[in-house]
């Protein structure tokens, strides 16, 4: 809104002229410097998005020189139907997309809650050595998170630390391998009600898009909880920070206020804080959603063979369709991150829709 | 002035030569790439080409040892201006191929006949050699010599049966030590596969994967895992079955001879030895091979053309500096060439000779061409039987399903 009052004022003192909008004074500067970062962001991400979804359309393996005549040709959608309709990689699309599912409802709440309260506890006056735990917070944000997914496996090896700490707590524990194991947690819930796929009635054999009922409502298995638990301790630090000067910039007559008319510390809280990180809360969890959805690097470093059906990410499946296994295809990987980028935007709406963005009014 | 001009000229002169077009008309540039291995093999690759341009004054060799060898192929495979010669993994074959991207080699690569035949197959398609193999890798089974001997059995050698694999395999689980370190991996089980006589098509091209012959070998392969006997690399602590087995978790395991070294330098008190995997039923043999070739561009023309086979050629065959010097580097992979079989073994020990043997009736275990779902379909059914999950001839099945609905049965 700023901006155009600028240019309507700028246009008043001059006399009129037949130049388009865009190439008059302050916004023709204005685009001059944007300029650099416009040809970036066109090159790099406007035109791979244009060309991935144009070819999604086509049977192009990623390899055939695309300066060949018979370099392509156009499928429709048979990549769609081939791996999200109704065709032979149905079950692997829609596994992918329950794992990535529970990743994002588990690690999303989890992380903004955490960030939240350490935010507020690093910002109460009376605690010292804030500088310490700020710093130790936000520490695993900033370490590589390939190195992380490591020390995790090694954590949660066998024979890790982990499993060491657990056996001396409880002599009786016996050791799990943490980051191979396929148990869904929902399953194993409903094992220790003595509930199995072959007790759980009709309703657990039903196919619902490519995958059985039984096999939707698994939970996360044993290992992709444990990636979900790394990435929630890197990524709570970054939302930590966030919050933090969010909280910083509430004005600290508003709390006064408050203290006068006799609100106690929850109802501050309650009634103050939260109402005013609103703005904040919806960029964290937009933050959240788009960065777990697209979870890639701490699945390539924690998964396996054995565990590659619990814990493949949607990401990740664009990344093995288009670079590995026998016959690797850009076109079938490009299909599914259209699909993607469409599941993380119906998502940013709806959370859009539930949180809210409004900007805060003191 | 004169500056301005100077400058003109010392830039042209630089862009020419980095083109290669300064060079008299005879001269050839060559571009070369290849993926990166250990540091010694890639000094090795170095130490060849320099040794090629020495011997060809007129070529130059612009070589590139790529870190992410794949990825970066891929892109200037498909931008087109890709280089002239180019390393091809077997499984990456089929479609590079199809793709048209390399010449036929079956004219150009010379005494082919010296090459095992189980590689040549690899990189065959319609009838024609395509490009020249350099090195390949075999299964075979390891066992831990003292495991063996502490359980008083008598050590594996060719005649074994899978029976006596199994009752070893029983016999050595205790102390915290499994028989077998079974990885849930195709290209592991498919070697009792092969052996047993089982085939991906029968002899009309029908899908034959889920065979009684299919079901045997890897009900075989389960049956370890299934009564405790075996374990999955991942259970016993381990990222591979190099790891178990090195690491005492395992006494026998089913490895190639990349794991010579590895094993030798990360476990040198290790006692073990090597031999052929065991007989089936049948009586038949069986491992698996994986190779890489040196390929020439389909789109060099001419000269260019000429001097690549020159280099393939230079590299891969019966001359010192080829099949004879990886034979004679002695590091994990085995030279293409069965003349040169017995100075890798005086090269790295007479006892990997079992490697060695495994090249006569080795398989190279691609899938054809579209067939992409099927080996996703296989990678599921191995995991789901390996977790013992379903029984292996549902999990055959499941996948032969996926490949006879492919194959338009």
């Amino acid at each position: 809104m700023a901006n155009s009052a600028a240019l309507d004022l700028s246009s008043a003192d001059k006399p009129k002229r037949s130049w388009p909008k865009f190439l008059q004074g302050e916004t023709l500067v204005g685009w001059s410097f944007l300029t650099p970062s416009v040809i970036i962001l066109f090159v790099f991400l406007i035109l791979p998005l244009l060309m991935a979804f144009y070819f999604s359309f086509t049977n192009w393996s990623g390899t055939r020189p695309l300066d060949q005549p018979d370099a392509y040709q156009f499928v429709g959608f048979d990549n769609y139907q081939r791996w999200i309709i109704d065709g032979r990689r149905t079950d692997d699309f829609y596994r992918a997309v329950r794992n990535t599912l529970y990743y994002v409802l588990g690690v999303v709440p989890v992380q903004t809650v955490i960030a939240l309260v350490l935010a507020v506890i690093v910002n109460q006056r009376w605690l010292r050595y804030k500088g310490f735990f700020r710093t130790a917070f936000y520490f695993p944000s900033i370490t590589s998170s390939i190195v992380v997914s490591f020390i995790f496996l090694f954590l949660f090896s066998a024979g890790g630390p982990i499993n060491t700490l657990l056996q001396v707590l409880n002599p009786s524990y016996q050791p799990i391998a943490w980051t191979g194991n396929n148990d869904g947690l929902i399953h194993l819930l409903l094992g220790g009600l003595g509930i199995t796929r072959d007790t759980a009635g009709e309703w657990a054999q039903a196919r619902i898009l490519g995958l059985r009922a039984w096999d939707w409502i698994a939970g996360p298995s044993v290992a992709l909880s444990t990636i979900m638990a790394l990435a929630v301790w890197t990524t709570t630090g970054t939302l930590m920070v966030i919050y933090l000067s969010a909280l910083q910039g509430i004005p600290s007559s508003v709390y006064e206020a408050a203290e006068v008319d006799g609100a106690t510390g929850w109802a501050q809280f309650r009634y103050i804080t939260l109402p005013l990180l609103k703005p904040t809360t919806f960029f964290v969890i937009t933050l959240g959603l788009i960065g777990t959805f697209q979870v890639f690097d701490q699945i390539y470093v924690l998964q396996n063979d054995t565990t590659a059906r619990t814990t493949t990410s949607v990401a990740y499946l664009v990344y093995t369709t288009a670079f590995r296994g026998t016959s690797p295809n850009l076109a079938e990987a490009s299909a599914i991150a259209v699909v993607l980028f469409v599941i993380i935007f119906i998502a940013t709406l709806l959370q859009r829709r539930f949180v809210g963005g409004d900007q805060a009014e003191y | 002035m004169m500056n301005k001009k100077r400058l003109f000229v010392g830039a042209l002169a630089l862009a020419l030569s980095m083109t290669g077009l300064s060079s008299a008309q005879d001269r050839v540039v060559l571009r070369v790439w290849t993926g990166s291995s250990s540091p010694v093999e890639n000094e090795f690759k170095e130490k060849q080409i320099a040794a090629f341009e020495a011997a060809n004054p007129n070529i130059d060799v612009d070589l590139l040892i790529s870190p992410d060898y794949g990825t970066q192929i891929r892109a200037a495979f498909a931008s087109g201006d890709y280089p002239e010669v180019f390393t091809v993994g077997q499984f990456d074959f089929p479609q590079w191929q199809a793709d048209g991207l390399l010449a036929i080699g079956t004219d150009k690569i010379e005494d082919a006949e010296g090459i095992y035949e189980g590689l040549r197959a690899a990189f065959t398609a319609d009838g024609e050699l395509y490009c020249a193999p350099k090195d390949f890798s075999t299964l075979a089974l390891l066992y831990n010599i003292d495991a063996f001997e502490a359980a008083g059995l008598a050590l594996p050698d060719e005649t074994w049966t899978w029976e006596d694999m199994a009752a070893a395999a029983e016999a050595l689980t205790k102390d915290g030590m499994v028989g077998f370190s079974a990885a849930a991996d195709k290209f592991r089980w498919m070697a009792f596969f092969y052996a047993n006589g089982a085939q991906l098509f029968d002899d009309e091209g029908k899908v034959a994967f889920d065979s009684p012959e299919a079901i045997e070998a890897l009900e075989f392969y389960q049956s370890f895992v299934a009564n405790g006997h075996g374990k999955l690399p991942s259970d016993l602590n381990s990222g591979w079955n190099g790891e178990a087995f090195g690491k005492g978790a395992a006494a026998m395991t089913i490895e190639g001879n990349w794991a010579i070294g590895y094993l030798r330098d990360t476990y040198p008190q290790l006692n073990w030895g090597v031999t052929e995997i065991p007989l089936a039923p049948n009586g038949g043999r069986g491992t698996l091979t994986f190779t890489e070739c040196w390929a020439v561009s389909s789109r060099a023309q001419g000269a260019l053309a000429d001097a690549a086979w020159k280099l393939v050629n230079f590299l891969t065959g019966p001359n010192d500096d080829g099949a004879k010097a990886v034979a004679e580097a002695g590091f994990g992979v085995m030279p293409a060439r069965a003349e040169f079989g017995d100075l890798w073994l005086s090269t790295v020990g007479e006892e990997y000779s079992a490697f060695v043997k495994g090249a006569e009736y080795a398989v190279a275990p691609i899938f054809p061409l579209g067939f992409a779902d099927f080996d996703a379909a296989v990678n599921e059914a191995t995991t789901l039987v390996m977790t013992l999950e379903e029984s292996a001839e549902d999990a055959l099945r499941e996948a032969a399903d996926v490949a006879r609905d492919i194959n338009g049965e």
